[in-house]
């Protein structure tokens, strides 16, 4: 396999990677899309939360799927703007938010394997003792979650300072 | 005195009008012919098709809006460079927001043509990834691609070691 090969292969590939799928239009609103999944790019956290209700005496159950922005904790103009936990050790990240009155955390550990995909959550009241820190949001009853990314291949990086876009 | 004050502001606003129309088309006639390769580009680094749309739809818009700025040497360079680093950025709140979603996962293309490079690409980590593509299949030097994705070139250097390598190791034993 040589070098020749690599790009040969790679180049057939972006060649076959989908493009796009309208004329671009720069000065555009980005698409109606973006209203769901592009806003996580803006920093919005999104939680599906399902509710289950039934109207008394009657025996059928309406499913409701409502659909809840929340902001990222750090976000500007959020409790948490600047604290950057994501540069501290799941304990630093806890003591720090201890500190600062928040002790009402559910921190939810992420295991699994990046590399194979498998991604397993497990909530629980107190930091572990290892991981990435990833900063949450406040649910609606104000308590603080956390992310915790504790899975093989996971390496954190950039996790920490971000990028800047010229 | 209002008849010239008024002319002169008219005069203005048309000269605005006119300059941003200019600079908008300058920009369209810089661009629009990187836009389809962009975005398949994203589609590999970021592994879905719609979020490179939407990473590339905002490359453009970024774009538009600093173009002021370009230097007007390299426009394939300054905007993979935009499109990259909102892609790194992307990738980052998508970690957390998945998480949080517990267990939900996007569509993500998948080239069924060679799937032993797709599954060795989309082991290595996405600006390994990024930088593989910049130096394989643009060209562009280790200093060039340190300075797009604001990394020292030592860095790039080990990241394209470790990515060949992997690549070497993965598809001469499949």
């Amino acid at each position: 396999m040589t070098d020749n090969d690599v790009k040969t292969r790679l180049g057939a590939m972006e060649a076959r990677a989908p493009g796009p799928r309208e004329v671009p239009n720069e000065t555009a609103a980005p698409k109606a899309r973006r209203k769901l999944f592009g806003s996580v790019a803006l920093a919005p956290m999104l939680v599906l939360a399902v509710a289950a209700t039934a109207a008394a005496g009657v025996a059928g159950v309406a499913g409701i799927f409502a659909v809840t922005s929340h902001e990222g904790a750090e976000n500007s103009g959020q409790p948490l703007a600047g604290a950057q936990l994501e540069c501290m050790t799941p304990p630093q990240a806890e003591s720090y938010l201890a500190a600062r009155g928040y002790t009402n955390v559910v921190w939810q550990v992420e295991t699994g394997s990046l590399a194979e995909g498998v991604d397993k959550s497990t909530d629980q009241s107190s930091a572990p003792d290892h991981g990435f820190v990833v900063p949450g949001f406040f649910f609606n009853d104000g308590k603080l979650f956390m992310l915790v990314d504790q899975r093989d291949g996971t390496t954190g990086v950039g996790n920490c300072t971000g990028f800047s876009v010229p | 005195m209002t008849a010239r004050v008024t002319g002169r502001v008219t005069s203005r606003s048309s000269d605005a009008s006119s300059d941003a129309a200019a600079k908008a088309a300058a920009f369209a006639a810089a661009t629009t012919p990187l836009h389809e390769g962009l975005v398949r580009r994203l589609v590999l680094v970021l592994g879905n098709a719609a979020d490179a749309e939407d990473i590339a739809q905002d490359t453009l818009l970024r774009g538009l809006l600093a173009w002021h700025q370009f230097d007007g040497e390299n426009v394939h360079g300054w905007l993979y460079t935009i499109a990259l680093r909102l892609a790194f950025n992307h990738l980052r709140r998508r970690r957390r927001w998945l998480a949080i979603l517990r267990g939900a996962k996007r569509t993500e293309w998948v080239d069924h043509v060679d799937p032993d490079l797709w599954s060795s690409i989309q082991r290595l980590d996405a600006r390994v990834r990024a930088a593989l593509l910049l130096n394989v299949l643009d060209g562009y030097t280790q200093r060039e691609i340190g300075t797009m994705l604001g990394v020292p070139e030592g860095t790039v250097s080990s990241w394209l070691t470790r990515a060949r390598s992997q690549l070497r190791s993965d598809l001469t034993t499949q």
